[in-house]
């Protein structure tokens, strides 16, 4: 689950006092030190509850450590990095995550695209749509999980029944395949109501006055929407993509509920809490988590990059 | 014409998308126990097995479930209303202050919000079991802020950017004291934003999962979502589907009386000036 | 911008702020009682107990409870894996209030060896394992390093449940001991099915172990088991691509259920009464009989006393021929908690739900059958279950093939589950060999699970 309100800029506002040095007042001062305590309690706590933990992780990370037999610990340098790294089995989770990652960002940017015209166009019943969309944006991921597993269990489920190509008995929970495209079912559905409303803002800044002059220029559908309508909203689809490809690269819960992650499901958030908290192998454990924040900010850096995304966009200058 | 077939289409699309899925768990909830136990396909109850409300009455009865719904409640307000009054204080100071560090404040709450839950877990655990507050309220309301708080700091920001607190300035020259002024003018534009962030937050803390069920082993503090993994029915084999079913039927409840009334709301929240181009 | 206005403005908001954060630290405090509470008057001792015969272990908290202390119940999560997350995550934090605790026989091991548990010493020691009454494969499940660290409770086995009709259509004797490849032939002969515990979790692991032992072989060399990361592995012998090959047959084989790769004790109960087809074969655990007695004239169950006599029952099947199977053990022991605060009573309480009598309301209400061979003999038993069926589980029981004994079984568990999960990947001539490599890996610390 995630949400993006990237506060609104205002070019003019920031073009003003950019670069503009304010006189060192008294009173500049004074709201200086105001603005510093105000925050200050944010920063702290936020440092707390993740910086603290990290660097505490990083720290684990260099020993061999088990609380089932914590006499045993032992410093090991950074063997548990070596011993994670050439280990198969975190570059198999590390790709079917980003597996996970870019086919549930790719269609639910698609989906989530068309909701948003549809949600942009419509003038009836608009109040209806936007609450039937934000159920599934508000419901609990675990009962998503739930839901689609029940929905494509072979026993007591419906969909083998409603599907014409597939059998009435076909475990969809046997291999890897179909268990992944149940797993991405359920995010897919919980999470294009956010990405839709995310593009509907950015269809909303779309002038109408350009798209009726494309109109009037003669441009076909194809045309408006591609020349007209995706380029100016491109800064909020690539918010969007930023933002819910590092949520679904996080995936967790669905396949904790789902799959438990048999048949190679298994994300690497699955595997890092699989080390820590089932084998308590604290060292090699804290190891994955430090290597999971990393390869996050990876991923981050290259989106950014490859996609360009204007993070100045989305973030509140000034 | 077509145009407006077209919509109508789009319009079902959405509402059975959203819906569907909503409407199965309700249906599964409606089927009996038994018949799930040895197998009951279709997406309503076959004849016969309608348990009419049996399993809502077996999950009102659940003492653990009770106990998981009290922890929900209990530890997501509290956390929401921590992080909606720590987040308060500092989107107004970066919507209306100037000072150094700003940016920081938000890129930070930005790099935090991405941050991987999972992480966090084991380094928590070994830290919670040595400060003995291992599966207690506080154990998770803590987490929760790494979440909860960058979540409220940037609605709050985005909203609070929104205010013309200029009009507070007027209303002072109008002759209301700054007081009045404050509470006149500001509380009632800046309200709408905090309820907002508040109702996010809570719909975040609601829906953790990671932390339920890593910091918490019994139902002195575990929150709905865990306990929804661990329930146990009369099969005790197989998760008892049309029973947990009813139970995620409870624990949706109240975000979709969120949704019913906050709904214009909640989109605001949600898109806020989300982007410009 | 005023700064006069600002500080007032700031005042305001103090203000409010500290009203605020008050009402914050009441509710957190507030919070932190209500889940503190219960200490007040006369001690409590919390037993965290599994899911099967819960009304059965509440009467027996309240039997047990005594002007001293009261027994209050716990319920944990269904599957053994999550039970034993629980617990352990209690016993790691040191937690005080983990009294009693309902085991699964495999993780004793590792709890003793990390010290979590109380050892039973002297009288008590004789009163949990009675040499002349506790069946040896229970008995053999609470001691650690030559220590008493539980009381065996009530005892679990694993026979070959079977409809009657089904394996007379087929033709196969069941008088004498039967293989698995004739059970698997007779179900496909006949259009049945083949129950089993094969998804990945524990109920697999308890499978694929009785299969290697019924060859004969060991997953790890039982003699140096308790020596933990130095244990032998002897996964890939005969013994374990005898195991590979049954598994195979049946996935590759009709009688294979649908859910055969999620399969657990659950989803294979329906399938012997089906709407229509001839039923099936089944390994699982002793419950089943009460299951179906239960069930009579209930979707999932017997039609009919006649269907209900239908229901056949013989000893595990032989991975190879000729040679005595070895069938699974389980159960429960109860174990007390190192941290708690009142060991002495706790070890007391353990004693008395785990006595004769329990052991006997037990096996009557729920079917979970006695740790102790003498209940056996118990009228009330005798007319509960067949006698021939409680000798079949006595035995069974006494000359099982118990799960590896190590403080490391639950990696050894989680990596025999990652090279053998799914059963439709299992190859006689790599799966056992593969598994191997990959156990000794784990143990020695050199591959993630």
């Amino acid at each position: 689950m995630s949400t993006v309100t990237a506060p609104r800029t205002e070019p003019g506002d920031q073009g003003a006092r950019k670069g503009v040095k304010p006189p060192v007042s008294d009173r500049a001062r004074a709201e200086n030190s105001l603005g510093r305590k105000l925050v200050a309690p944010a920063i702290v706590l936020m440092l707390l509850v993740t910086a603290f933990p990290m660097l505490r992780a990083l720290y684990l990370s260099l020993f061999d450590y088990s609380l089932t037999a914590p006499d045993d610990r032992a410093f090991i340098g950074i063997d548990n990095y070596v011993t994670a790294l050439t280990d198969g089995l975190f570059w198999k989770t590390t790709a079917n995550t980003v597996f996970i990652m870019v086919v549930t960002v790719v269609v639910e940017l698609v989906i989530g695209f068309a909701f948003a015209m549809v949600m942009h166009r419509v003038i009836f019943a608009r109040g209806l749509i936007r609450t039937s969309i934000l159920i599934p944006y508000g419901i609990i991921t675990v009962v998503s999980g739930f839901a689609w597993q029940f929905a494509f269990s072979n026993t007591n489920g419906f969909i083998n029944s409603w599907l014409p190509f597939v059998g009435d008995d076909f475990n969809w929970f046997a291999e890897y395949p179909s268990s992944i495209a149940a797993i991405m079912l359920s995010e897919i559905w919980k999470t294009t109501p956010f990405m839709s409303l995310l593009l509907l803002a950015g269809l909303a800044q779309v002038s109408e006055d350009m798209l009726e002059a494309a109109k009037v220029d003669g441009a076909t559908w194809w045309q408006r929407l591609t020349r007209v309508i995706l380029p100016n909203m491109r800064a909020a689809i690539m918010v969007a993509v930023l933002f819910r490809a590092l949520d679904a690269y996080r995936i967790f819960d669905n396949i904790f509920v789902m799959t438990a992650g048999a048949n190679g499901t298994e994300s690497i958030s699955f595997l890092t809490y699989r080390q820590v908290i089932e084998q308590f192998q604290l060292g090699i454990g804290s190891a994955l988590s430090v290597l999971l924040f990393i390869s996050v900010i990876i991923v981050a850096a290259v989106i950014v990059k490859v996609f360009r995304v204007d993070l100045a966009a989305a973030r509140q200058e000034g | 014409m077509k145009q407006k077939v077209g919509l109508v289409v789009g319009v079902l699309f959405v509402l059975a998308w959203c819906l569907l899925p909503v409407a199965w768990i309700i249906s599964l909830s409606f089927k009996t126990q038994e018949s799930v136990t040895v197998g009951n396909p279709g997406f309503f109850p076959a004849e016969g097995t309608n348990a009419g409300l049996d399993n809502y009455r077996s999950v009102l009865d659940n003492g653990q479930f009770l106990d998981a719904i009290r922890n929900s409640i209990g530890i997501s307000l509290i956390a929401t209303f921590l992080s909606v009054v720590i987040a308060t204080l500092a989107a107004y100071a970066i919507a209306r202050l100037e000072f150094q560090g700003k940016k920081f404040v938000l890129t930070m709450a930005l790099v935090i919000a991405m941050f991987p839950v999972v992480s966090l877990v084991g380094p928590l655990f070994d830290m919670w079991r040595a400060i003995g507050i291992y599966d207690t309220w506080p154990g998770l309301i803590i987490p929760y802020m790494s979440f909860t708080l960058p979540l409220a700091i940037w609605t709050l920001s985005a909203f609070f950017r929104e205010i013309p607190w200029e009009m507070e300035q007027a209303a002072q020259v109008d002759g209301a004291t700054s007081w009045q002024a404050f509470r006149r003018v500001i509380v009632p534009l800046a309200a709408p934003g905090v309820f907002t962030a508040a109702i996010l937050t809570f719909f975040f803390a609601w829906n953790d999962f990671v932390f339920g069920i890593s910091l918490t082993s019994t139902e002195a503090a575990r929150p709905i979502p865990a306990a929804l993994s661990f329930f146990v029915g009369a099969d005790p084999f197989n998760r008892p589907a049309s029973l947990l079913a009813a139970a995620a039927v409870v624990a949706t409840i109240p975000i979709v009386v969120i949704v019913l009334i906050f709904q214009r709301k909640i989109v605001a929240g949600l898109t806020s000036g989300a982007v410009k181009g | 911008m005023d700064p006069s206005t600002t500080g007032t403005r700031t005042s305001a908001r103090r203000g409010r702020r500290r009203r605020g954060l008050a009402a914050a630290a009441a509710l957190v405090l507030g919070g932190t009682l209500l889940s503190a509470c219960g200490s007040e008057g006369k001690p409590t001792l919390n037993w965290y107990i599994n899911p099967d015969g819960q009304a059965t272990l509440t009467q027996l908290a309240e039997r047990c409870s005594t002007d001293q202390y009261d027994i209050k119940i716990n319920l944990l999560p269904a599957s053994a894996t999550d039970q034993r997350t629980q617990l352990a995550r209690r016993l790691a934090a040191e937690d005080s209030s983990t009294d009693l605790m309902s085991l699964d026989p495999v993780f004793v091991a590792e709890f003793a060896n990390a010290d979590w548990l109380a050892e039973f010493t002297g009288d008590q020691a004789g009163q949990a394992v009675d040499d002349q009454d506790t069946l040896a494969g229970s008995a053999e499940t609470v001691k650690w390093e030559d220590k008493i660290f539980a009381v065996p409770q009530w005892a679990n086995t694993q026979v070959l449940w079977y409809r009657k009709s089904l394996a007379e259509a087929a033709g196969l004797d069941m008088s004498q001991p039967v293989t698995w490849d004739q059970v698997i032939d007779a179900a496909s002969s006949q259009g049945g099915t083949v129950g089993v515990q094969a998804n990945r979790y524990e109920g697999y692991v308890v499978w694929i172990n009785a299969l290697i032992e019924g060859a004969g072989g060991n997953i790890i060399d039982p003699d140096t088991a308790e020596d933990g990361r130095d244990a032998k592995v002897t996964i890939d012998s005969q013994a374990g691509k005898d195991a590979a090959a049954v598994i195979q047959k049946l996935a590759d084989s009709p009688a294979r259920q649908p859910d055969l790769t999620t399969s657990n004790e659950g989803t294979s109960l329906g399938a012997m009464y089906p709407a229509d087809g001839p039923g099936e074969f089944m390994t699982s655990w002793t419950f089943v009989y009460k299951n179906y007695v239960d069930l009579l004239g209930q979707p999932g169950g017997p039609a009919d006393e006649q269907q209900l006599d239908d229901l056949g029952f013989a000893r595990y099947p032989q991975t190879v021929q000729g040679e005595e199977s070895k069938p699974p053990i389980g159960g429960i022991d109860i174990g007390v908690g190192a941290y708690g605060k009142h060991v002495d009573w706790a070890k007391e309480a353990a004693l008395c739900v785990s006595d004769p009598e329990a052991q006997l309301e037990l096996a009557v209400n729920d079917g979970l059958m006695p740790s102790r061979s003498s209940v056996y003999e118990e009228q009330r038993l005798r007319e509960a279950y067949p006698a021939e069926l409680l000798d079949l589980w006595r035995q069974s029981i006494d000359s099982g093939g118990p799960r590896p004994k190590s403080a490391f079984y639950s990696q050894i568990s989680n990596a025999v589950q990652a090279r053998w999960h799914s059963p439709a990947s299992v190859d006689p001539d790599s799966t056992p060999e593969r598994s191997q490599q990959f156990l000794e890996d784990v143990l020695s610390g050199k591959a993630l699970l």
